[in-house]
């Protein structure tokens, strides 16, 4: 710990990318945080959030001793009535309860969310070392059940990123890709602006107008839940109006050949059960591996049975821009417009050389995220929008789609591997957990989880279904609860569900909570004990944010930077790591944790920890460094330096032409799985809508959609983020409360100004905004940025807790608005439906 | 003459702990037995709620399936073909990662 008065390097905490910062510290005291003009992650920039971090460190409401509740009552708004005790009472008293559930551990659950540090990582690890499959891994009730498993099966990586480098036409669909979200966000930002400057054109579809739409070359609002109409309507008017596709790419590096029968399987070899494909060369029908194969046939195909491609050409074929038009409200022709200037940008055919090695250059994307996956039919909303990548050739190729952090040479070696009928199978991830993916999916089962994972055998998250099953447990034939719930400081609360007075019944049925807190916020609301979590300026981490699933692409350097404390913590406050190390040790499970610990971060021989020892935080992260970087890379090093540098070669940068594994564009998994899966449900006696598990997306309204269509409601509402708010996370914080009020739309609802005369509803007046689940009372922000249909809810505010008084009684929570039921959850990836239907009134 | 047994000490962690309802276990093999006749016989003993966990539907391991021969990956020592002998066998059942 250096305590003179002196720049210290570090890495942000104030959201989960991590940039690099240098923090100025005299006598002991944070007087200036900038940003680390050396760390490729932001590039020297920062943002409001980051700079805010000063105020987070002194802010006089954080918790800095263990806590107790004195209240047994839980609710929304009971005092807990908070007694101060001492670690070790704490931890005797989390330790006793989980030893109590120690022979029957799926009854703990526990929420990991933290990944600004390594607690994501180690809370895994300690809920599998004590044998729950209760893990939550992420915190939303949407974002990432779409885009994680897609991406690992169609590019490689955790998430994807237009690159900025090269890319000249790029749609964004239900995001603000570098505009106003996503992972690097300081250093795409900037990417954002150059690609810009230099021509790249930027479209929006998005129902509302925010910082993306704002910064577009055009903004198209979008009917909310119909992207997969718009998606498949440009796939229309290329594929079959305008006959744009990158062939060669299709034929060679995806599924579009492998031949089908006309019950949609893929058509094999007898024998070695290898897909089929037609080889227009010679005639010749051969395994999709055949070293022969030299012009595989994407349409016609012969008596051999039909290609994917041709399959799809067909499918998208119902869905024209006039059909599409009366869904969207996307005009014809505009729609016919942007898929011309799409497919012609793409300059298919055309190549670049880069360091020279020359590259397929396909100059244009789709990029999609949070807003597509939060539908009933989430990932037939998202899936089609990548497709569009796909079928251009612009996937992991200069100027394309780019997948995020999927393969390096670096301080070790991990590549994206084809597997089962050749297809992409499995991803690239420099820490080697099994990254979350759908192909080709799980063997569905009568579920023993009770977020009844086993009836999702294509989704790698199941949390949102919490709230809803474990209040169902008998339907389900599940004969036992959840007893013991133990959380990072997220406040899952307000923040992974929806509706509200379900999310608080659920809490109110787990007899013991624990969890750590930087503020009470409402999650800890609802804990027996609560532990201190230290601030980001005071921990020490060896990961220091989503730099290893998300930075940004292409040719820039790659890095790995390391959190360490730039003042003393608090009394009182114990690194988060230290604590699990002592709850494990106390429970009798510290060598299963380590041995889960080594694994996820490779530590081996000498520097793996050792049962039966004990390590401070910075030992191990000292251990980490060495094994990763070697000796000469020691915590000293890195505390010095804050951030290694590794330039990445092209083949690092542009994976796409060095993948051994084809593309989907076809699921023909999705047959198999959804038979299997009837057949559960069906001996189960469960009423199961299966008409996802199909292998061409085809577009399924949300409830909101049919809600309205019969009048009962006339708005949609939606959600969208602002830069300068992390999840719920820093809103108790001055200086972003100060942006908040000067802004416009942050605590306020923008409602479009015409529909607003209609109701005779005038700019800031107060209405009432009703959805099925609640009614909240709200700020009309009348604007023209926003669909005339729809209602913008931006941020994550509505705190009532009594520890956040600065964030106290402003916004809203839109989670609370949502009805939280099967009906309204994914059946194939979980994602709670996000638009929901309101009405708007005085 | 019959083969000499191992007695082949088994460890659970993560869902299967939980599932299988117990930590440990002593499965007694063949010599010359490996870490696929392991799991045979445990698809044997726990049946299709084991299985269906553990197994792709063309007979690999699940990409969340971690196992340990005495302490080393079986991906560096041959998978499911390494050979069991004296020692630990920890089976773990791993969470697929997240986000968002």
């Amino acid at each position: 710990m250096k305590m003179a008065s002196e720049w210290i390097p570090t890495a942000c905490g104030m959201c989960y990318v991590g940039c690099g910062v240098r923090v100025l510290v005299e006598d002991g005291v944070v007087v200036k945080i900038e940003g680390d003009p050396n760390n490729p992650q932001n590039q020297g920039v920062m943002c409001a959030k980051g700079k805010s971090g000063i105020m987070n460190l002194y802010n006089p409401h954080r918790v800095k001793v263990p806590l107790k509740r004195t209240n047994p009552k839980k609710g929304m708004y009971e005092d807990p009535g908070w007694q101060e005790i001492s670690w070790d009472e704490a931890l005797d008293t989390i330790a006793a309860k989980l030893d109590a559930i120690r022979d029957e551990p799926q009854k703990l659950y526990v929420q990991a969310w933290e990944i600004t540090g390594d607690c994501f990582y180690w809370s895994i690890a300690f809920g599998s070392a004590f044998g729950t499959p209760h893990l939550m891994g992420n915190a939303s009730a949407t974002c990432g059940k779409v885009i994680h498993p897609v991406e690992f099966f169609s590019g490689g990586g955790f998430h994807q990123q237009p690159d900025l480098h090269y890319c000249k036409y790029a749609i964004l669909v239900g995001t603000q890709f570098g505009l106003g979200a996503r992972g690097a966000f300081n250093h795409i930002t900037m990417d954002m602006a150059d690609a810009r400057a230099r021509g790249m054109k930027v479209i929006s579809v998005d129902p509302v107008a925010s910082h993306a739409g704002s910064k577009a070359n055009e903004w198209i609002p979008i009917r909310p839940g119909t992207d997969t109409a718009f998606a498949l309507s440009m796939l229309h008017v290329l594929l079959n109006e305008l006959g744009l596709y990158d062939a060669s790419f299709l034929k060679h590096k995806t599924n579009a050949p492998y031949l089908t029968g006309p019950d949609g399987r893929y058509r094999r070899e007898p024998g070695s059960n290898k897909p089929l494909i037609y080889d227009a060369a010679d005639k010749q029908i051969k395994v999709y591996d055949d070293p022969t194969l030299r012009d595989p046939e994407i349409i016609g195909g012969g008596e051999g049975g039909r290609p994917t491609f041709e399959l799809l050409k067909e499918h998208v074929a119902k869905y024209p821009p006039e059909k599409t038009e009366e869904i969207t409200t996307i005009p014809a022709a505009t729609l016919r417009r942007i898929a011309r200037e799409f497919g012609e940008a793409a300059s298919i055919g055309s190549t670049i050389t880069i360091d020279g090695v020359t590259l397929p250059f396909r100059p244009v994307c789709v990029d999609w995220a949070k807003g597509p996956q939060g539908h009933a039919h989430g990932f037939h909303q998202s899936w089609p929008l990548k497709l569009l990548n796909i079928v251009m050739g612009a996937v992991n190729v200069p100027g394309g789609i780019l997948s995020t952090a999927a393969a390096g040479k670096r301080p070790h070696r991990w590549w994206p591997e084809g597997g089962t009928d050749g297809m992409l199978e499995e991803g690239g991830h420099i820490l080697p957990l099994p990254h979350p993916k759908a192909f080709p999916g799980r063997t569905p089962t009568k579920p023993f989880r009770i977020d009844l994972a086993e009836l999702f055998p294509l989704a790698p998250h199941f949390h949102t279904l919490l709230p809803i099953t474990a209040q169902q447990k008998e339907r389900f034939g599940l004969t036992y609860g959840i007893e013991m719930l133990f959380h990072m400081p997220t406040n899952s609360l307000i923040g992974s569900f929806g509706d509200i007075k379900l999310v608080e019944s659920f809490y109110q049925s787990i007899p013991f909570i624990a969890g750590f807190a930087v503020e009470i916020n409402e999650t800890n609301l609802f804990d027996d004990i609560v532990l201190p979590f230290p601030s980001y300026l005071e921990r020490a981490d060896f990961v220091s944010g989503t730099n290893l699933l998300m930075p940004h692409c292409g040719k820039d350097d790659w890095l790995w930077q390391i959190r360490q404390p730039v003042v003393e913590p608090a009394p009182g406050l114990r690194q988060p790591q230290e604590v699990l190390m002592e709850l494990a040790d106390r429970v009798g499970i510290l060598g299963d944790f380590y041995r889960l610990i080594n694994h996820t971060f490779r530590l081996k021989d000498s520097y793996a920890l050792q049962p039966g020892q004990r390590y401070s935080i910075n030992e191990v992260i000292d251990r980490m460094t060495r094994c990763w970087f070697g000796d000469e890379h020691d915590l000293a090093w890195f505390n010095e330096h804050g951030v290694i540098r590794i330039p990445k070669d092209v083949d690092e940068a542009y994976i796409g032409p060095f993948l051994d594994a084809r593309l989907p564009i076809y699921l023909e998994h999705f047959l198999q799985r959804g038979d299997e899966l009837q057949g559960v449900v069906s001996q189960m006696g469960l009423d199961w809508d299966l008409s996802d598990y199909k292998p061409l997306s085809e577009w399924m309204p949300c409830p909101s959609y049919h809600a309205i269509k019969k009048g009962q409601y006339d708005l949609i509402a939606v959600h969208y983020k602002l830069p300068y708010v992390y999840g719920s996370f820093g809103n108790d914080n001055p200086w972003i409360n100060e942006i908040c009020e000067r802004t416009p739309n942050a605590y306020n609802v923008l409602v479009n100004e015409d529909v607003a005369k209609t109701k005779g509803i005038s700019d800031g007046e107060e209405v009432w905004l009703e959805s099925p689940a609640t009614k909240v009372r709200v700020t009309a922000k009348l604007t023209q940025c926003i669909h005339p249909q729809v209602v913008g809810v931006a941020g994550h505010f509505g705190h009532w807790s009594p520890g956040m008084p600065i964030a106290k009684g402003k916004g809203i929570n839109f989670n609370q608005l949502l009805p939280t039921d099967l009906e309204h959850i994914d059946k194939i990836s979980t994602a709670l439906d996000h638009c929901v239907e309101v009405r708007l009134y005085k | 003459m019959e083969k000499e047994q191992l007695a082949i000490s088994v460890k659970f962690m993560g869902e299967l702990r939980a599932l299988l309802q117990r930590r440990t276990l002593t499965v007694n093999l063949p010599q010359g037995s490996t870490v696929g006749d392991l799991f045979a016989s445990l698809s044997g003993n726990y049946g299709e709620p084991f299985s269906s966990r553990v197994f792709t539907h063309s007979g690999a391991l699940q990409h969340y399936i971690l196992v340990f021969l005495n302490g080393q990956n079986i991906k560096d020592v041959g998978g499911l073909a390494a050979g069991l002998g004296d020692g630990e066998v920890e089976i773990v059942m791993l969470p697929m990662f997240e986000g968002g």
